[in-house]
């Protein structure tokens, strides 16, 4: 068995997907990193100071002010209410909701990577696993082999959650060596807030915990990898069903890309909560955030993803240890 | 490097697979786990107010109040508090701030309590100049005084609005002893209106009194800006006829950067 996902590492490493995988985070992290440097300088020249605490009151009387301006959803102006409760909770406590450095940059660019990012690069690792050898002819090389069919599928699928782990290692290493060019590398004991929970308009802060950011961090690479796990498997699962690696693929994106869509607009429409991709922001649970669908909590959405997960990995192994090969 | 590198990746992989599952059990532990199970860290003490006025260095000028403050109606979007400050940089060789921390539709009660956020206080502690507009939305109340001008309702409006700001000018001076105040007095943007002398005596009552409360506290100055829109009100107002156009800004900033001493 330890041979046969060694084997399977091979292929994948072989195969420079990691690399590819790596080469396309270290671009976009150099861009991100860019970007918010930028950004930062210009809040600077506006307000023209580095305090923060000045930089979050503005930010509060912003948002006060489109609270005021008409025409604005209510939906919007809930979301803006608990911005400015959670705003003033970091002002009154004193807590930098945005200290600098690369470890800060670690945590914002996970969030902002969870729902798409990640599962896109996992994808590109799990999304041929099987049918690649399918389409190459080599999967009759590998079922004539004196081993059990679903020893074969399970070494991929071990294969594949190391990889996935990679793909999170590199993620997060990349960023933070990255970032720390830029911003230092300081800021790992930096207080962080987690455990707002958002009641209608109202944010309960009776729940809130401070954590250093080192674990906040921990906290939310657990979580990004359990999504992109999810997505793997699932990704692994068409990659059995559907012959050819194109069609695996567009299959996945749609259903990622819808799921980024219809969490915008899925607020009335409750049982959109069953899907998978509706799932997938974990981490803005961790911040507070208030979910997609009113009442989703993250035990529920960790539950429904794990649901799917495990119905994924049941119909790979039943098609692949029944289906004819030729 | 080729041979290495798949046992190194697997090992590396390995490892990190370990500690986000790892990561991942403490999570769910630390997230969903029982409220009692939940280490209730108590949040430290928030710092003295820390970093007064920094030597000379830049002067810093908080602006407090409604949509004037604002800037509500002009195009630029900079406001009074905006133009002002271009004028006072060509004056000054320091590096001036603003902090304008004015919203929309605010009245006299949501200022005070906008003054008692420690933050802002803490603003008001470090700055060299305040600038204030209130009052507009206690008088007007978004057109309803309109509808009922009478004597009573206005006094009505006007006595819980004098209390609020005295108390906010109170507050202000608590925290900052020396800073020059400087608060905008109100228009009448409907005097080209039927009713107008009695929109008009309203507004002269309501900045008379303010004038007063004011005269009380030291260093504090009254700009009055009726007289700026009294002959012009077509001219110095935004299309929603109630805030003033960019034209209208440029002569409240004006009139202040005239009193200003520095």
């Amino acid at each position: 068995m330890i041979n046969l996902i060694r084997n399977e590492m091979l292929k994948i490493i072989r195969r420079r997907k990691l690399l590819v995988v790596a080469l396309i985070i270290s671009v976009l992290v150099g861009l991100f990193t860019y970007a918010q440097y930028k950004e930062a300088e210009r809040t600077r020249e506006r307000i023209g100071s580095q305090d923060w605490r000045t930089t979050v009151q503005q930010q509060i009387v912003d948002t006060q002010n489109r609270l005021g301006s008409s025409g604005i959803s209510d939906e919007w102006k809930t979301q803006l209410k608990l911005r400015i409760q959670q705003q003033q909770y970091y002002l009154d406590h004193d807590i930098n909701p945005l200290e600098p450095g690369a470890p800060t940059f670690m945590r914002t660019f996970a969030e902002h990577s969870i729902t798409l990012l990640i599962p896109l690069m996992v994808m590109v690792i799990a999304a041929d696993l099987v049918s690649s050898e399918r389409s190459s002819g080599t999967v009759k090389l590998l079922l004539t082999r004196p081993i059990k069919r679903w020893k074969v599928l399970m070494s991929k699928y071990l294969a594949l959650l190391l990889s996935i782990s990679a793909v999170i290692g590199i993620f997060g290493l990349v960023s933070y060596l990255v970032s720390g060019l830029v911003f230092g590398y300081q800021g790992w004991d930096a207080p962080v807030v987690t455990g707002f929970t958002a009641l209608g308009s109202e944010l309960d802060t009776a729940g809130a915990q401070l954590l250093p950011q080192w674990q906040y961090i921990l906290m939310e690479y657990s979580l990004v990898w359990f999504v992109a796990i999810i997505v793997g498997t699932i990704a692994f699962m068409l990659s059995v069903l559907v012959k050819s690696t194109p069609a695996a693929m567009g299959i996945m994106l749609a259903a990622l890309i819808s799921g980024l869509i219809l969490s915008n607009m899925v607020s009335s429409w409750e049982s959109a909560r069953y899907f998978f991709m509706i799932n997938m922001d974990l981490t803005a649970y961790l911040a507070g955030n208030p979910p997609p669908i009113e009442g989703m909590t993250l035990g529920f959405s960790l539950s429904i993803l794990a649901v799917w997960g495990i119905a994924a990995l049941v119909v790979s192994f039943l098609v692949f240890t029944r289906e004819d090969v030729y | 490097m080729r041979k290495y590198s798949v046992p190194v990746m697997t090992i590396f992989s390995l490892f990190v697979f370990i500690l986000l599952l790892a990561g991942f059990g403490w999570t769910l532990q630390n997230q969903l786990g029982e409220e009692t199970g939940k280490e209730t860290k108590t949040i430290k003490p928030e710092q003295p107010a820390a970093k007064e006025k920094q030597g000379g260095k830049e002067k810093h000028i908080l602006a407090l109040g409604d949509s004037l403050t604002r800037g509500t109606g002009d195009e630029s979007g900079k406001g009074y508090t905006g133009y002002l400050i271009d004028q006072l940089k060509k004056k000054s060789k320091e590096d001036i701030v603003l902090h304008n921390l004015g919203v929309k539709g605010y009245r006299s009660g949501q200022l005070l309590q906008q003054i008692d956020q420690p933050e802002v206080q803490r603003q008001a502690a470090a700055a060299d100049m305040i600038l204030i507009t209130i009052g507009g939305n206690d008088l007007f109340q978004q057109g309803q005084t309109l509808k009922d001008p009478s004597m009573e309702n206005v006094a009505g409006l006007q006595g819980k609005y004098l209390a609020n700001l005295e108390t906010v000018i109170s507050k202000l001076r608590d925290v900052n002893k020396d800073a020059p105040i400087y608060f905008i007095g109100l228009y009448n943007p409907f005097i080209d209106m039927k009713d107008a002398p009695g929109t008009t005596k309203a507004v002269r009552d309501w900045n008379y009194a303010t004038g007063n409360l004011l005269d009380s506290v030291p260093n504090t100055v009254f700009v009055p800006t009726f007289d700026i829109f009294q002959l012009n009100v077509n001219k110095y107002l935004f299309s929603d006829k109630f805030h003033p156009n960019n034209k209208g800004y440029k002569l409240i900033a004006e009139r202040v950067a005239s009193l200003i001493t520095w």
